[in-house]
């Protein structure tokens, strides 16, 4: 709308200029004169100009292209802006020509590069295209043809003016013509390819190969004319500014597609010699779908050292810009010589064949090897450790419902029932740490440490490892009982022979101490010896009996090294007669102390 | 016989229309050109994006599958993995040799065997669990940290714009 209003404008302009001119003057060559000695009358009719190339441009760009895609439109204004800055920079070289015609014949040739681009787009978008309907190729046809000749045309002007008259501008237009028709070449091979295979009913697998040494031959082609270009300009006129980005991206371009080329070349010399045809066997064992272009593997395929299976082709393709294996990562390179890596095969466990790979089983962008990877081995680290693990899942298949989670929050989870309410006198003993002691998992010291996935962990499915926990507390209450009926039955003693005096060994002043000492041994074989012994089921300790209690200190007596000293120290010190002041103090301490725990204890 | 994109990218479209992954639909904007894809991700379940729909451009070079697509969400985001004009910073998306943050190792990064479909699933995963280490949006990466309430009050308002209810 806007650019309709623009060229309604300029044409009114324009008929203005043209009514005035001829108003004035009556007659057509003084109203000529008169229009070009007037500057205003000349810039109202530049701009008309500039319009009437603009509208023509419009028109080819119907003709030829019908609606431009939008790369294709953003890629043209990219070029265009970096276009006529280096036209504005070879304004400043020739100055001296500088006129009108100078002007059209660089708008001419911005026009005509304009289209170069299109067609270069329009024919790589073939590729891409699922249709190609005839249209198009009457198009690209025609207007290869239109572009060669007017190139051709105008290389043979510029030849002919600079051997007429010497060296001129005409020599920069030669070579943008020059470099023009070189692109017009790789259109039109790169349009004959693409046409050859799109009628081709199978994949065409050299292809690729054709276009990357069109693209050399071309690149070199380039180079060497801006080259020539160049070093003529330098001799000639001054350093050519405006010809220095092109001339940089050619010859960067050149270098890629040289890189390319030898990385192919490497490529299929080394699938050639080193890797093997996949047997249709081996095929048929595998998924037969080459997970590159996930189409079936019937035509030529190569197997790679670490036995995934792709199409030659497409193999060569990816070889070009890397030299792994596309599934497992296995450089070739490195292990081509050596089939029996060990490298190889523990790469090869980690990642899933190409049949699973396909399936929906995403690798985690964010996979840690340090948390995620090594936790299903970590069981099998620590196989008694401290807590029953079973194989944490995968990062990428756990549920996404706790994104919160951090080893830190566990507040809100409920642990266990905490067990210390079965025995009410004692706080739960801090365990030692045995991992290399088998039977029971011991459950960690502090549960309110864990997170909730440890706890859900621990929690587990393993009826064992709760039976053993059980188990072990059950163990560590029979200790405790026998404990008191040991004390019980001290403090009997104690009070029948209460005039004799009672040395106490230093280890067992505290009797709190020793009742831990007792628990830190190891609590399986005391439980199970006393439980063999058939004397302590109930769960709360009622009064005994005096002969109970000797049959109890009796019974203990092998196993508890406590229970022997005590009774070796009973034993002995009956003997004695003269109480000492300090003995008398330590035997009402443990009295006192012995009071306590009872009244504790109902 | 078409390009080698041009099949393989159909041949995932025809994949992704016949078993579509839960939660995500994918596929060409227009079927005349099938190198830009628009996908719509539902959020994560349990997660603070839950009940969102991101509608996401893909942009597949004309090598796929050999270079990896680009993805950017044409609607609003806040992740820490996401820059601010939506574009999308995964590892899977990063061809082997271009490391924007510098800590990728190749193993993680795009190769053939990756799809579309492994790509959205990967990115669904990510909005489940941002990676804060690499911070594409580093003020979401900062507040993911430290300010988990303020991210997902964010997330939310975001989840109700794309679905169109007031704030």
């Amino acid at each position: 709308m806007r650019s309709l209003g623009i060229s309604m404008l300029s044409v009114t302009l324009t008929t203005v200029v043209i009514a005035n001119a001829y108003y004035q003057k009556k007659q057509f060559y003084p109203s000529v004169v008169y229009i070009t000695k007037s500057n205003p009358s000349m810039a109202v009719i530049y701009i008309q100009a500039f319009i009437c190339v603009w509208i023509t441009g419009k028109l080819m760009r119907k003709i030829f292209f019908g609606q431009l895609r939008t790369t294709e439109f953003e890629h043209l204004m990219e070029r265009s802006w970096y276009a006529i800055t280096e036209t504005c920079l070879a304004f400043t070289v020739f100055r001296d020509d500088f006129n009108p015609k100078f002007v059209a014949l660089f708008t001419l040739l911005l026009f005509l590069k304009s289209f170069h681009w299109l067609a270069e787009d329009r024919v790589d978008y073939m590729e891409r295209s699922p249709v190609i309907s005839w249209l198009f190729h009457i198009r690209v046809l025609s207007l290869l043809l239109l572009l060669g000749f007017m190139d051709l045309y105008f290389i043979q002007h510029a030849y002919q003016s600079t051997i007429t008259k010497g060296a001129s501008v005409q020599l920069v237009f030669g070579f943008e013509y020059a470099i023009l028709i070189t692109v017009v070449a790789n259109i039109a091979i790169k349009y004959g390819l693409h046409s050859v295979d799109l009628n081709s009913e199978t994949p065409w697998d050299n292809k690729a190969v054709f276009l990357l040494y069109t693209e050399l031959v071309m690149g070199l082609i380039k180079v060497i004319l801006y080259i020539a270009f160049v070093a003529i300009m330098v001799r000639i006129y001054t350093l050519p500014l405006f010809a220095f980005r092109p001339m940089y991206y050619t010859i960067r371009n050149f270098k890629k597609a040289f890189s390319d080329v030898i990385l192919s070349r490497r490529a299929i010399h080394n699938m050639n010699t080193l890797y093997p045809d996949a047997t249709p066997d081996e095929l048929r064992a595998a998924d037969n779908v080459c997970i590159i272009c996930r189409e079936e593997m019937t035509t030529a395929s190569k197997k790679l050292p670490c036995n995934h299976i792709f199409h030659t082709s497409c193999l060569r393709s990816w070889f070009q810009r890397q030299q792994t294996c596309p599934t497992c990562r296995l450089n070739i390179l490195n292990s081509s010589t050596n089939n029996n890596d060990p490298r190889q095969d523990q790469r090869r466990r980690v990642v899933p064949p190409p049949g699973a790979a396909a399936a929906a089983n995403p690798p985690n962008p964010f996979y840690n090897p340090y948390l995620a990877g090594a936790n299903p081995f970590q069981i099998f680290n620590q196989p008694n450790g401290p807590q029953p693990q079973h194989p944490a899942p995968q990062a990428n298949q756990q549920p996404p419902a706790h994104p919160n989670h951090t080893p830190n929050i566990s507040e809100n989870a409920a642990p266990p029932q905490a067990p210390n309410q079965t025995f009410p006198a004692f706080a739960f003993p801090p365990f030692p740490f045995l991992p290399f002691m088998a039977p029971p998992p011991m459950p960690p010291t502090n549960l309110r440490s864990l997170s909730a996935e440890e706890l859900r962990r621990m929690e587990g499915n393993e009826m064992e490892n709760v039976e053993a926990r059980i188990q072990c507390l059950r163990n560590i209450q029979v200790m405790l009982d026998a404990a008191i009926v040991m004390m019980q039955q001290y403090s009997a003693a104690a009070a029948i022979s209460s005039q004799i005096p009672i040395r106490i060994p230093s280890n067992t002043v505290q009797p709190n101490s020793s009742l831990h000492n007792a628990t830190r041994v190891n609590p399986s074989n005391e439980a199970n010896s006393s439980r063999q012994n058939g004397v302590l089921t109930s769960n709360t300790p009622e009064p005994l009996t005096n002969s109970d209690k000797e049959a109890y200190v009796s019974n203990l007596n092998g196993e508890s090294s406590l229970s022997s000293t005590m009774n070796n120290e009973i034993g002995t010190e009956s003997d004695r007669s003269s109480p000492s002041p300090e003995e008398e103090v330590r035997r009402r301490r443990l009295q006192k102390f012995l009071q306590n725990e009872q009244n504790e204890q109902q | 016989m078409a390009g080698s994109a041009l099949r393989r990218l159909m041949a995932e479209y025809k994949q992704l229309t016949l078993n579509p992954p839960e939660g995500i639909i994918a596929g060409p904007i227009n079927e005349e050109n099938f190198f830009e894809w628009e996908a719509l991700i539902t959020g994560p379940e349990g997660t603070c994006f839950e009940g969102g729909v991101f509608p996401a451009k893909l942009v597949f070079p004309s090598d796929y599958p050999l270079s990896p697509p680009k993805m950017q969400f044409t609607c609003e985001m806040f992740h820490p993995n996401i820059y601010s004009d939506g574009r999308v910073c995964i590892s899977i998306l990063h061809a082997p040799g271009d490391d924007p943050m510098g800590y990728e190792t190749s193993a993680e990064r795009w190769s053939p065997v990756q799809s579309v479909e492994k790509i959205l699933l990967s990115v669904v995963s990510m909005l489940a669990e941002p990676n804060d280490e690499s911070g594409a949006n580093v003020d979401a990466a900062k507040m993911w940290r430290e300010n988990r309430d303020e991210f997902n009050r964010i997330a939310e308002k975001i989840v109700r714009r794309t679905l169109g209810i007031p704030i």
